[in-house]
């Protein structure tokens, strides 16, 4: 059963301080002693409250924010005790796609240096040429064109920008990838597009995908796994079916409860 | 073609600012040619025509050395070129590495900025000052030294600045994609600073001139013997009531330059990106 | 007479030196304690259309070629700059859909609650910190007497959206737009923000036009909903007869791309291809390189809008013979 996880989490901890030394010093737990574990190939969903810190254990195994506390196992390597020069290698198989497409783009840089950095940071290509046919392949894997490479972010919508955001994270090919509320700035029918295409490329790469989200219809369609989160803690793990049908905690009752539903009965 | 459509875009309802650049432009292509301009060399004595009128063939008149002051003046357009373009030069290497690095790494910065605060604790003419008297009069000399003083405030806004870049998404996921400090910094951070870096350059150009000016009259500048606007004044102010057009001619000249500067900057700042607007206030 | 009344509104954007049209001919209206829904692709101007009832055009490259909102009785275009501010942020309060951009990251939230109050309610600064944390506090917002010193970037995403609708709620106004103020909540304090707002629409009568791209939130809140395809509304209708009755292909298509939650499904039916942008030329109807009813003549001519039966319209050749996939 180890040898099946990918990722392990264990009792971790991310704790913020607000205030300096002259206002009282406020302690927020953003994530408060949480443990759990990603298999291979695995779709886990982490679903709860707004500001109960799904974000913040994104960032916390990306490195992004540093743990207080705890284990994060990744394929049998201690992610948080190895020094940052070994982490920056361990990066390449634990990407992280960001919430906001407009936000994590940056405008000054054309698609095909955005998308040529992992391959050069992580010496996956020789030259620049090598590079070129990689991004154009990557590109017409997420749906769009080779020329796109040339253009700058703000030429895109919403959509084809977190498509150029999923190519940045595919073309390394990571064994874990950590989506943060990846489709939820798109509209609806992009939406749709985008959480296809992550679901198809996911199953062709069979890579585990930590999917991070607060769209219970979103979550029921992609995910093996749930784990529901409360104020820091993860109150009820299971699989998809036992979460959505027989739910047990009292929050994970409310949450499916309070989905404003559209009445299907009249449209069908 | 496209760039002065550009520039005119810029511009448009601002033509006060449009006969500034139109005015810098003039004194940067008079600094190229001084050669060709000046009827007579600038350092040429000539004790019998000494505090001539202005006419012909002295335009602006002769100093107590009988020195073209018409001369004097073009190349001094060349001195305020380079005094400018040396100082921002050195205020922006200088004060960019100093306040991007600060920002970027949190415990260098707070060793950093206390250094920069202290410096900025002094008025600008007498940092200057202090820093001149240990040092020889010399153009390298003054371009370093008033370079250093910009060099604070400019630390001060690219620290700001930068903190505040830190903070967007698209570093971190940079940093996902496997970038280091290197490339966040130079690939990821500094391009988004250019064009607020331009709008600081423009007025620490016009501050300079100022400054310069301050150090030669006081005498703590450019060597005497040097073509400058602010030597000029220095030298001639004895004969204020004799020779009144000896002040005149240089102290338009760094007047006109300087209001002109700081209107080209005004209309940079407006266009500069609005996340910045608060960020830089000129000097 | 309608709080609210937007007639034939024009929008037009300047690239380069052309004039593209981005709001074309848009016309709805809201009465007192009306809520209508705005859907629609990103991109097709829904935020614009908001933004120009706001005033808030000026400096942007979009103009306003015709068209007049009349604001109880008062035509908003012709005000004065002076006029417009004693009545915008007071009367009309808008909840903008960038949290992060619209909330400066260099101050405290607080402060910028706490300004806004004393600019529009004339209140003393410490009655104003008093009010700015019930707000929060009515937001759900945990701790709101420590929060009220965080700056957005120490806040989650949902907790900066529900800062900018505490900022909109604080001076209790007559009409409020609210541009995708939801995207960032869960379920749960989405019910608690949607409880907030309807409370307000009874306390006062407020009018509200809620733009999302969520229609199980439109469905459960709006009266009447119109929905948005490229600068134009396809279909407007009040919001049961929509949903029982669906007649844009658009319409419909949206609807279809929903991940729904009763059942599995292993493909969602997302709309092929994307928006059209702004500066393709389409001839014939917007939608019909995406439509799957599309003939000849949706190639051609640009379908008029058609009354299907009181208050319910729709822009297609193919209204009324309904469309089945
Ligand atoms: N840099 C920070 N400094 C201080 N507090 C922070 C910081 N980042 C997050 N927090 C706090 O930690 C808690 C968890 O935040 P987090 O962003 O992880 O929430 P979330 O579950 O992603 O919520 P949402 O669904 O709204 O995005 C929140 O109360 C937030 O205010
Ligand atoms: N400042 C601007 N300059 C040029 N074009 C703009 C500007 N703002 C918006 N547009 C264009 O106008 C169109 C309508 O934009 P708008 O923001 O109203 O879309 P929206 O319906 O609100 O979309 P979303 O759901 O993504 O918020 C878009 O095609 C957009 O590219
Ligand atoms: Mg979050
Ligand atoms: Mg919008």
């Amino acid at each position: 059963m180890i040898s099946n996880s990918l990722l392990e989490v264990r009792n971790l901890h991310t704790h913020f301080t607000l205030g300096g030394w002259l206002d009282t010093k406020q302690v927020i737990r953003a994530v408060n002693g949480i443990t759990f574990h990603i298999n291979r190939g695995e779709v886990l969903s982490l679903v709860g409250e707004s500001g109960c810190g799904k974000s913040t254990v994104g960032r916390t195994l990306t490195r992004l924010e540093n743990a207080t506390s705890g284990q994060v196992i990744f394929d049998g390597k201690d992610v948080l005790q190895m020094p940052a020069s070994e982490f920056r290698i361990l990066r390449r198989d634990i990407q992280m796609i960001f919430q906001d497409p407009y936000a994590s783009l940056n405008p000054r840089l054309k698609i095909v240096t955005t998308l040529s950095e992992p391959l050069f940071c992580h010496k996956l290509v020789r030259s620049r040429s090598d590079a070129r046919e990689k991004i154009a392949d990557i590109l017409e894997r997420v749906g769009m064109d080779r020329n796109d490479m040339h253009r700058y972010p703000h030429e895109f919508s919403g959509g084809q920008r977190q498509r150029i955001a999923i190519a940045r994270v595919m073309i390394l090919a990571p064994r874990l990838v950590i989506a943060d509320e990846a489709v939820s700035a798109l509209d609806v029918s992009i939406q749709a597009q985008v959480l296809n295409l992550i679901k198809k490329l996911q199953q062709e790469n069979g890579m585990a995908l930590l999917f991070i989200s607060h769209d219970l219809g979103v979550v029921r369609h992609i995910s093996d796994r749930v784990a529901v989160m409360y104020q820091g803690n993860i109150v009820e793990t299971g699989t998809k079916h036992q979460i959505f049908d027989e739910p047990n905690h009292s929050y994970t009752k409310l949450l499916l409860g309070s989905i404003p539903r559209i009445p299907m009965g009249i449209y069908s | 073609m496209i760039i002065m459509q550009r520039v005119l875009w810029i511009f448009k309802g601002r033509r006060l600012a449009l006969i500034g650049l139109f005015w810098l432009c003039l004194v940067a292509v008079v600094a190229l040619i001084a050669p060709l301009l000046a009827p007579f060399d600038p350092f040429e004595i000539n004790p019998i025509m000494r505090l001539s009128e202005p006419g012909i063939p002295y335009l602006f008149g002769t100093d107590h050395f009988g020195r073209d002051s018409f001369s004097r003046s073009v190349y001094g357009a060349r001195m305020a070129i380079i005094i400018g373009l040396g100082s921002v030069s050195v205020a922006l290497i200088v004060g960019g590495v100093v306040g991007m690095l600060s920002a970027y790494f949190n415990r260098l910065g707070h060793f950093l900025m206390r250094v920069v605060d202290v410096l900025m604790a002094f008025p600008a003419l007498l940092l200057a000052l202090v820093l001149m008297t240990l040092l020889e009069r010399s153009v390298t000399n003054t371009i370093i030294v008033i370079g250093i003083v910009y060099a604070t405030t400019t630390a001060r806004i690219l620290f700001g600045m930068t903190l505040k870049l830190k903070e967007e998404v698209f570093i971190d996921a940079a940093k996902c994609a496997g970038a280091g400090h290197g490339a966040l910094l130079f690939r990821h951070i500094l391009p988004n600073l250019i064009s607020p870096i331009l709008v600081q350059a423009s007025f620490i150009f016009a501050f300079a001139q100022l400054q310069a000016a301050a150090l030669d009259f006081l005498g703590l500048g450019l060597p005497p013997e040097i073509p400058s606007w602010g030597n000029m004044l220095s030298e001639e102010r004895i004969y204020v009531t004799r020779a009144p057009w000896l002040l005149i001619f240089p102290g338009a000249l760094i007047i006109l330059s300087v209001f002109s500067m700081n209107l080209v900057g005004d209309v940079l700042r407006d266009k500069v990106d609005p996340r910045f607007k608060l960020d830089i206030k000129g000097i | 007479m309608p709080l609210l009344e937007v007639k034939n509104l024009n929008l037009s954007v300047l690239t380069g030196n052309d004039l593209l049209p981005v709001v074309r001919d848009v016309s709805f209206r809201v009465d007192e304690n009306q809520t209508l829904g705005i859907v629609g692709e990103s991109g097709c101007g829904k935020s614009l259309t908001s933004l120009a009832i706001m005033g808030l055009l000026g400096g942007t490259p979009i103009s306003m070629t015709s068209g007049s909102i009349v604001f109880s009785g008062q035509e908003l275009t012709s005000l004065t700059n002076k006029e417009r501010r004693s009545i915008m942020g007071n009367q009309i309060a808008m909840i903008f859909q960038e949290p992060m951009t619209s909330l400066n990251p260099v101050y405290r939230v607080g402060d910028q609650i706490i300004e806004s109050l004393r600019k529009h309610r004339q209140m003393t600064k410490t009655k104003a910190k008093k009010r700015a944390i019930e707000l929060l506090d009515l937001v759900k917002i945990p701790e709101p007497e420590n929060r009220v010193e965080s700056y957005p970037h120490q806040l989650s995403g949902g907790q900066r959206q529900r800062v900018m609708i505490a900022m909109a709620l604080a001076c209790d106004p007559k009409l409020l737009i609210a541009d995708e103020p939801t995207t960032a909540l869960d379920v749960t304090v989405q019910d608690e923000v949607l409880a907030l707002i309807r409370d307000l629409q009874q306390r006062l009568g407020t009018a509200l036009i809620l733009i999302s791209h969520d229609l199980g939130v439109i469905a459960n809140t709006c009266d009447y909903v119109a929905v948005m395809y490229r600068g134009k509304i396809v279909e407007a209708a009040p919001t049961a007869d929509l949903f029982s009755n669906v007649n844009h292909p658009y319409t419909h298509g949206l609807l279809n791309s929903i991940p729904v939650i009763d059942r599995d499904i292993e493909w969602l039916k997302a709309i092929p291809g994307r928006v059209p942008t702004i500066n393709e030329k389409l001839a014939g109807c917007a939608f019909n390189p995406r439509c799957n009813i599309a003939e000849n003549i949706c190639t051609t001519c640009d379908p008029e809008q058609i009354t299907l039966h009181d208050d319910h319209y729709v822009r297609c050749h193919f209204a009324k013979r309904g469309t089945n996939d």
